[in-house]
């Protein structure tokens, strides 16, 4: 237990220094060897192999979770089709839309799902077939099943118990945690959908887990809730475990991780820091937004430009869409200044990891 | 590590000093919670079984309870009548219905709703949670079936087969219920394979032949009784070519080795999620 005179740290002490990593792949080496922005290999629409790259962004030094050509298929529908990557400490987002197969890949990586070509080790292991990995394995699902007889002690108890936990106080303690020991007595059918969350957040930090993988574990959780899981997450990522986390609400998304895996299709999409990614999507226009009173005279100018591709005006807005959008930051000020504009704002109007993953849907 | 603590109505930090790491392993003997056998044990009488189930296991208790009833009003002598009722009802109905919904109730109704992934999730060893959650449910049929047949000998006025009855739907009733786990992970429609097995298995092909009979817990589980009680009028129900008394109870162990062996072996090949991304 390490928490800190304040209290304020999850429940759980830092997991062990993890083993070393399975062997790296011929492409992959510290990220920290090569300065400048992380890389980025994308695969708009997810066709087709990765695009080289010197470092593979999909893959980590540290990892402890290592997917390698990992498929799934249920009957004619295919779920991941030789989905490569790592993740090691800290958090790692995974997105994707809808039946991208994120849940999939979760329920693999945990060995809840057995792949039907390729290998997944966490830890080294083999989660699947290897009971003693699952030590240090957690999952928290999406779907709302749940033992509703229980109630929310019983539940972290019995998870506790199946995991041999000697502290009988670090159930409530985890409960504690999730902001649920005032209703811990209370059974968990009875619970709306981001309490049984909760719980299952609860049932998993009490394993003590080095590898906590949570399935859209914010669903149901009022803002204040969502503020606290995110910190907490965070706090557990800072602590060296391996938390790999999907949401659909992207903004979150962003907030908890900043290495994100983007599956879609079943496919690895793309890899890396969110804005890296949107980065490597070099041949997508990118549009900036330009506020200033002199709004008509700075698009007259910026419309003559070899970067620019369009230029729309509203009141003292501009904004600017460019395929390099890299000159058009070194351009704009000198424009600007030709022009006569005082600039009140400058901002990219799609580097969000909306958009991001929005271009890459395309 | 620093975090900002949480606004009051938020999840609070954890109360009470620093302990121990959580995930080490608690010394034999020593205060920790219980060990996971105990746990599959406690979790399948707390989960699963919840009201409906409870409702479902009671029911053919008061059945077998009228089934001696109805032993007294026969034009024949007690125990003539009673071996009548217990064949036809008690061993060929209450039994397996029973256990139907005991052994269906403590795995396969939990893997079919999906919360069998926070008992599979964990390091403990396949067999264990078979055998922990077979015990559970052996439990449940052990306060509730296995009282209603003795109530039932009882009322039919056979007191004299109050012992065997309870050997035999122990013993029946512990085979019964391994079956019925072992086709819980076996199939996803666990229920109607396991009607069609009692039904069309046991009672059609077991009626018969001898070599159905010789591995159906409800027909050994007939001939425990049949061969340990005292059969003064000769109305015994001993089938030929059938093990009976104690070796049928030594058949029916087997029969749960079996099925238990069958049902861990299974688990470890199990995907305890369907795809249903």
């Amino acid at each position: 237990m390490t928490a800190t005179p304040e209290g304020t740290s999850p429940a759980l002490p830092p997991p062990p220094p993890p083993p070393p990593p399975p062997p790296p792949r011929a492409a992959e080496a510290p990220s920290a060897a090569v300065p400048g922005p992380p890389p980025v290999a994308t695969v708009p629409g997810a066709e087709g192999p990765p695009v080289p790259s010197p470092i593979d962004p999909a893959f980590v030094p540290d990892a402890t979770v290592f997917v390698q050509q990992a498929s799934v298929w249920f009957g004619h529908k295919v779920a991941l089709t030789e989905l490569s990557c790592s993740f090691g400490p800290g958090v790692t987002g995974l997105l994707g839309p809808n039946g991208a197969g994120k849940t999939t890949l979760m329920r693999a990586i945990v060995g809840l799902l057995p792949l039907n070509d390729g290998q997944i080790q966490v830890l080294g292991h083999d989660p699947h077939r290897e009971r003693d990995v699952q030590r240090s394995i957690a999952l928290v699902p999406e779907d709302e099943a749940v033992p509703p007889a229980l109630t929310a002690r019983q539940l972290v108890r019995y998870t506790a118990a199946l995991h041999r936990v000697s502290d009988r106080s670090l159930p409530d303690r985890c409960l504690a945690t999730v902001g649920l020991l005032e209703v811990a007595d209370r059974r968990v059918g009875k619970f709306s959908k981001g309490m049984r969350q909760r719980a299952k957040v609860a049932s998993a930090l009490v394993t003590d887990p080095r590898v906590l993988v949570l399935d859209e574990p914010l669903n149901g959780a009022d803002p204040v809730q969502r503020v606290a899981l995110i910190e907490l997450f965070h706090a557990l990522g800072d602590q060296g475990r391996t938390v790999i986390v999907s949401s659909h609400v992207l903004h979150e998304v962003e907030r908890l991780a900043s290495r994100q895996i983007v599956v879609i299709r079943g496919r690895l999409a793309a890899a890396g820091e969110h804005h890296a990614i949107r980065d490597g999507l070099a041949d997508r226009p990118r549009s900036v937004l330009v506020r200033t009173p002199q709004a008509r005279d700075l698009a007259r100018l910026l419309v003559g430009l070899d970067v620019v591709r369009g230029v729309t005006v509203d009141g003292q807005t501009v904004v600017v869409s460019s395929q390099r959008a890299g000159e058009l930051a070194e351009l704009l000020p000198r424009v600007a200044r030709d022009a006569g504009a005082r600039l009140l704002e400058i901002r990219p109007l799609d580097d969000s990891l909306e958009s991001v993953f929005r271009e890459l849907l395309r | 590590m620093t975090v900002t603590p949480p606004p009051p109505a938020a999840p609070a930090p954890p109360p009470g000093p620093p302990g121990p790491s959580p995930g080490a392993v608690a010394p034999q003997g020593g205060r920790g919670l219980p060990s996971p056998f105990v746990a599959v044990v406690g979790y399948t009488l707390r989960a699963c079984l919840p009201a409906k189930r409870w409702w479902g296991v009671l029911l053919p208790c008061l059945g077998a309870v009228l089934f001696g009833w109805l032993a007294t009003v026969a034009d024949t002598s007690a125990q003539r009548a009673f071996a009548f009722v217990a064949e036809q009802g008690l061993f060929g109905l209450v039994l397996p219905l029973t256990c139907l919904v005991i052994g269906d109730a403590i795995l396969g109704a939990d893997v079919r709703a999906g919360t069998f992934g926070f008992t599979w999730l964990s390091p403990v060893r396949f067999p264990t949670i078979v055998i922990g959650r077979w015990l559970g449910g052996w439990l449940v049929a052990l306060v509730t079936l296995v009282p209603a047949l003795v109530i039932a000998t009882l009322v039919a006025g056979v007191p004299e087969g109050v012992g065997p009855m309870v050997i035999a739907a122990a013993s029946g009733s512990a085979a019964y219920i391994g079956l019925f786990v072992m086709l819980g992970v076996m199939a996803r429609r666990s229920a109607v394979w396991a009607l069609a097995v009692v039904f069309l298995g046991e009672r059609l092909l077991g009626s018969a032949l001898s070599g159905i009979a010789q591995i159906s817990p409800m027909w050994e589980a007939q001939q425990v009784y049949a061969g340990l009680v005292d059969d003064g009028d000769g109305w015994r129900l001993l089938r030929e070519g059938t093990p009976n008394g104690w070796g049928a109870v030594v058949r029916l162990a087997t029969i749960l080795v079996v099925t238990l062996a069958v049902a861990s072996w299974r688990l470890a090949r199990l995907s305890p999620t369907a795809g249903d991304e």
